[in-house]
């Protein structure tokens, strides 16, 4: 890669919006058809953010937390969304049952909250919806039973390998995941999942320690909606996960 | 509280996501990961506890009622925190309303500055490389940076030709790339 040398001082300058009239048209002008020096300017912007960091020491008073938190909970409330969650209860079912058993039941329970409004204005749907519902719990409750048995099938004198199903619907960013007979890491590492989208930098989705049988779960981690995904990837990251994967994926969707 | 944030580190994306829903608690952990960071530059620029206090509710706020402008996939949040900090204190120290556009600051550092130990590395790699700087180079850097003066303006205050401060600017820059990719 080479910068364009008549470019260089003031890419620099342009990073830190110094640049003004006919020399920052310039400048922005040439950013639009250069590659090279778009790369340049977001290395530029890096050193920037190392220089601001140069001048880490002091520490606000406690007065500023107080004051934030204060005002935070005055702001207007958002419709908080579902979070992150382990199942460390799962074991994984045979693989195509338990994931389409799971969709169903988030599907299922969506829906549950707008059959309940329905049953008021239409009695004659009730029926069968409740009939759904239960059905949706009966689900939950296999799934949930501590008393369930799991089985993972493979083939004849084959060991079992560690197994990954990413279920992901991009419409609204819903993911499902499920892994079984992953093997233990050291207390300082963690296995990380990455939505690698068809253009772009793999995007964190959660975090995952195994239970002591090897098995895992993600169901709905916060993701943006509208990603399209090409796959997804896990990495074994440090315990507090990394925003950009920091080692080779140990497994990859197919 | 969100499981995520409350059981292990979480990784800053899923703060913010946290936030995005409305997780106050993600929230404060975010500010006791990086208010330091936002309050040092700001006073630094500033040289004023008081207004520096003020710049660092304004980007908490931001952060919390538009956690969109933050994209995790261009960036790192402490490097993007710093820098939007830097320039809403430049702006506030020159009386001017917010002109840049923060979605267009993309500032990805490696460092995990969440960890202590890493970020106490990478704070003294940054010190020394600027510590190592030629004065006249480190004094024009830190004029464009932290005091928001422009490189003419630099010239007319140094009594070094234009050219000259603009090529001391990109080669403080340039040092403290390579502390990092030597």
């Amino acid at each position: 890669m080479s910068v364009h040398e008549q470019f260089a001082d003031d890419l620099s300058l342009y990073a830190l919006g110094a640049l003004q009239g006919e020399e920052r048209l310039a400048v922005v002008k040439h950013l639009q058809d250069c590659p090279d020096c778009r790369h340049e300017l977001a290395q530029l912007q890096r050193d920037l953010g190392l220089l601001a960091l140069s001048s880490s020491g002091p520490k606000p008073p406690l007065r500023s937390r107080e004051r934030l938190m204060a005002t935070i909970a005055k702001e207007p409330r958002r419709i908080p969304g579902r979070v992150m969650k382990r199942r460390p209860w799962w074991t994984v079912l045979e693989w195509a049952a338990a994931a389409a058993a799971v969709v169903m039941i988030v599907l299922l329970l969506h829906r549950n909250a707008d059959l309940q409004r329905r049953l008021v204005a239409h009695d004659a749907d009730s029926t069968e919806q409740q009939k759904q519902l239960l059905e949706a719990k009966e689900l939950i409750a296999t799934l949930t039973s501590p008393d369930a048995v799991h089985f993972t099938l493979v083939a004849a004198k084959t060991p079992p390998q560690p197994q990954g199903k990413a279920i992901y619907l991009r419409s609204t960013g819903t993911l499902v995941f499920l892994a079984s007979n992953m093997p233990e890491l050291p207390p300082q590492k963690t296995y990380e999942l990455w939505l690698i989208p068809t253009s772009g930098a793999p995007i964190p989705t959660g975090l995952f320690r195994p239970d002591p049988h090897g098995s895992a779960a993600l169901v709905k981690p916060p993701l943006p909606t509208g990603v399209e995904a090409k796959t997804f990837a896990i990495t074994v990251e440090p315990a507090a996960g990394s925003a950009a994967p920091t080692s080779t994926p140990i497994m990859v969707g197919s | 509280m969100s499981r995520a944030a409350s059981n292990m580190v979480s990784p800053d994306a899923m703060l913010v996501s946290a936030i995005r829903s409305g997780d106050e608690q993600a929230m404060a952990q975010l500010y006791e990961r990086y208010s330091s960071i936002v309050y040092s530059v700001a006073l630094r620029v500033l040289g004023d506890t008081g207004a520096a206090e003020d710049i660092l509710q304004e980007i908490f706020m931001q952060l919390w009622r538009s956690p969109d402008v933050f994209d995790a996939t261009r960036g790192s949040l402490p490097g993007w925190l710093a820098v939007i900090t830097r320039n809403r204190a430049i702006d506030s120290l020159r009386k001017r309303r917010p002109e840049a556009d923060i979605t267009d600051v993309i500032v990805s550092i490696e460092p995990d500055l969440a960890d202590a130990a890493q970020s106490a590395r990478a704070l003294e790699k940054i010190r020394t490389a600027l510590g190592g700087m030629p004065s006249p180079q480190r004094s024009a850097l830190e004029m464009a940076f932290f005091e928001g003066l422009t490189h003419t303006e630099i010239a007319e205050k140094t009594g070094e030709p234009l050219g000259t401060i603009k090529t001391r600017i990109r080669a403080g820059l340039l040092t403290l790339r390579r502390a990092f990719n030597p």
